[in-house]
């Protein structure tokens, strides 16, 4: 016993009617078919229409071809034995196309191997150029590089040369400065102690020759 | 230019749209449905047994709706929902409610699939294009009280397949 009733049909049956496509996709679909059916008429179909008694001469050719065939078949010989046959023209054909086709198969690879050398060797004058002339550029950044570090550091050894002459110059100059000071200083001492005792001398007076006693 | 091929042109201007609405209906896939009409015009265009058809219309709408119903014989199990399905005013607004519903569509077309041709036709003519009973009845070359019945038969006969495949009781029950 179903348990869907009619009005439930009905109602699908509603709801599939109100199903509309897209205005867009109906005029796609028009124009598809429209260019189909004129590309269809684009290409004439051959359409050949033997009259009646064309058709009948070539059902009787047919039956006389075959008729023919049959035979024939049946008259014909006893067929040849197809094993001799075979070898013999396998023989015959290996003295004749053997040589033949180990001759220009042997060319056929020479020129091969010819080429693929050739574009071999090409190849590889490329590569050796190519890899000479890197190896020439690093070579040359290197030495460049190590010049320019070498130079570099000689003239900082000889600035530093310079600076430690110079100050080792201002330390002599600074002693002989200091030594001269000293020289100078004991000088001026002696000249004061034999001035001081020179006015002393000249204080005094001379010395009385008659005692009191 | 053919005369065939001039009258099918014609035919395209005059129903093309009614027939994608048509097909879409069946279908329920517009990019099927674009494929479709092409399909249904060139076999028109191309086919030799038809001779002198006495309404185009009428012909092309059952070529139509056989080449829709054949397209889901063969599409049985990968039928995608369409966007433009209108849905009724409801509170089942939810995802899954649509969905259900989507289903409920698709089981009724490969229901309407499983009937006769003509109960086939005389359903779709009926309640998916909403023609008369006479309108239906001149293009197929019947009485409009043959038509009526064959409509009554075919529901009766739909209900029967949807009861059977989406009512089957559980065992387990």
């Amino acid at each position: 016993m179903s348990r869907i009733d009619e009005n439930q049909i009905h109602d699908r049956l509603e709801r599939l009617s109100q199903v509309e496509p897209g205005q867009e996709a109906t005029d796609r679909a028009i124009k598809k078919a429209r260019d189909a059916l004129m590309s269809e008429q684009a290409i004439p179909k051959l359409r050949l229409r033997l009259p009646p008694i064309l058709a009948k001469l070539a059902a009787a050719a047919v039956l006389m071809i075959g008729a023919g065939y049959i035979g024939g078949h049946l008259s014909a010989p006893e067929p040849m034995d197809m094993q001799q046959i075979q070898a013999s023209l396998e023989s015959s054909l290996k003295s004749s196309l053997e040589p033949a086709l180990r001759r220009d198969l042997l060319n056929e690879f020479d020129n091969r191997l010819q080429l693929a050398l050739a574009a071999d060797n090409d190849a590889l004058k490329q590569e050796l150029a190519r890899q000479v002339r890197r190896d020439m550029e690093t070579y040359a950044e290197q030495t460049l590089t190590t010049v320019s570090n070498l130079m570099e550091q000689r003239l900082m050894n000889f600035a530093r040369m310079l600076e430690e002459a110079r100050i080792k110059e201002r330390r002599h100059v600074a002693a002989a400065f200091d030594y001269m000071g000293s020289q100078f200083e004991d000088g001026l001492v002696t000249l004061a102690a034999q001035r001081d005792n020179q006015w002393g001398a000249e204080r005094v007076g001379p010395t009385p020759e008659v005692s009191e006693n | 230019m053919r005369s065939r091929q001039k009258e099918l042109l014609g035919l395209l201007d005059k129903s093309g749209a009614e027939l994608f609405a048509l097909l879409t209906k069946l279908t329920l896939r517009e990019d099927v449905t674009e494929e479709l009409m092409q399909e249904l015009f060139i076999k028109l265009n191309n086919s030799t047994g038809i001779g002198k058809v006495a309404n185009w219309d009428a012909y092309v709408r059952r070529a139509a709706i056989n080449l829709a119903f054949d397209w889901r014989r063969r599409q049985k199990q990968t039928i995608l929902p369409l966007r433009q399905v209108a849905e009724p005013a409801s509170n089942e607004d939810s995802p899954l409610g649509k969905l259900v519903r989507n289903e409920e569509l698709q089981k009724t077309l490969d229901a309407v699939g499983r009937l006769k041709k003509v109960s086939r036709e005389v359903l779709v003519m009926r309640y998916l294009q909403q023609e008369s009973y006479d309108n239906i009845a001149e293009q197929l070359g019947k009485t409009s009280h043959h038509v009526r019945a064959l409509c009554s038969r075919a529901i009766h006969q739909l209900r029967d397949v949807l009861g059977s495949n989406e009512y089957k009781p559980s065992k387990r029950r």
